[in-house]
């Protein structure tokens, strides 16, 4: 077992149980940087180093960041250490646990086909790069008119008009 | 003992299960939205698990990986800017005050 599969499984469990059963959201979101990153080691074991790149540099060194910003901006002591009632927590569990047994059995029972022989630097950044830019051009395109999209829409929806600012 | 395909499906299925908690269980606006994530972690995982040791062709996995990634941005970009809003016109982000359109 090598240091970087410890490190991964060791992130992802740690981090993943106390992002979704800590208190604190502040504390949550910290802990999901750690499960993100402990994702993108998987995704390096996995033989994609360039989506592992793209994992840090989006979701821990973007998203992450953001929802800070975003528990810090809309804090109040109230809100943001309130646990939950006790009739959410079972009803989450009685949610999540079924479906884990029920899919992790289905998975445990099929057998998969192995992937054939593949030619030397397949799947490199280049092959990628090429895909993007024939085969899934217009999905690219629409992807970045949503990027785009999403941008514009998250200023317009934090931008304060005067209206507003006048009557606080 | 390294991964196996298994070993990397169950631990997707983990993220995704624990996303779900996350989702059905918690009361706060930004830590339903960890949860969202976590989901789409865990599916991200999967495609990139089927994808090495599985799929015939060892770019689609990664191709599509990447705009499920740029996906989760957008849509983290825009929760986040509603939540902002949201506390800004109440004042509170716990879903069990938000219920202006229940019938």
């Amino acid at each position: 077992m090598t240091f970087v599969t410890i490190v991964a499984l060791l992130s992802v469990l740690v981090g993943t149980l106390l992002a979704v059963s800590l208190r604190s959201v502040l504390h949550a979101v910290f802990c999901l940087a750690l499960s993100l990153a402990g994702v993108a080691c998987l995704f390096l074991l996995l033989d994609s180093p360039f989506v592992a790149t793209m994992q840090i540099l989006v979701y821990v060194g973007g998203i992450s960041v953001a929802m800070v910003f975003a528990v810090m901006m809309s804090r109040s002591p109230k809100a943001s250490m309130q646990s939950e009632r006790l009739g959410h927590r079972i009803l989450g569990v009685s949610v999540a646990v079924p479906f884990f047994g029920v899919v992790g059995w289905i998975l445990l029972h099929t057998d998969f086909a192995v992937a054939p022989e593949r030619a030397e630097g397949a799947g490199s950044v280049v092959e990628i790069g090429r895909d993007l830019l024939t085969h899934y051009n217009l999905v690219f395109e629409l992807l970045s008119l949503a990027l785009l999209v999403a941008i514009m829409g998250a200023i317009l929806l934090t931008s304060r008009d005067d209206s507003e600012e006048a009557s606080e | 003992m390294t991964l196996d395909l298994h070993a990397f499906l169950l631990l997707s299925l983990m993220l995704f299960s624990m996303g779900l908690y996350a989702v059905v269980a918690r009361q706060n606006l930004i830590a339903l939205l960890i949860g969202v994530e976590l989901m789409l972690n865990g599916a991200n995982v999967s495609f990139l698990a089927f994808n090495h040791y599985v799929a015939p062709d060892p770019a689609v996995g990664k191709t599509i990986v990447l705009f499920v990634i740029g996906l989760a941005a957008a849509e983290a970009a825009i929760a986040l800017s509603i939540v902002i809003a949201v506390y800004r016109q109440r004042a509170a982000i716990r879903i069990g005050e938000l219920t202006d359109l229940k019938g």
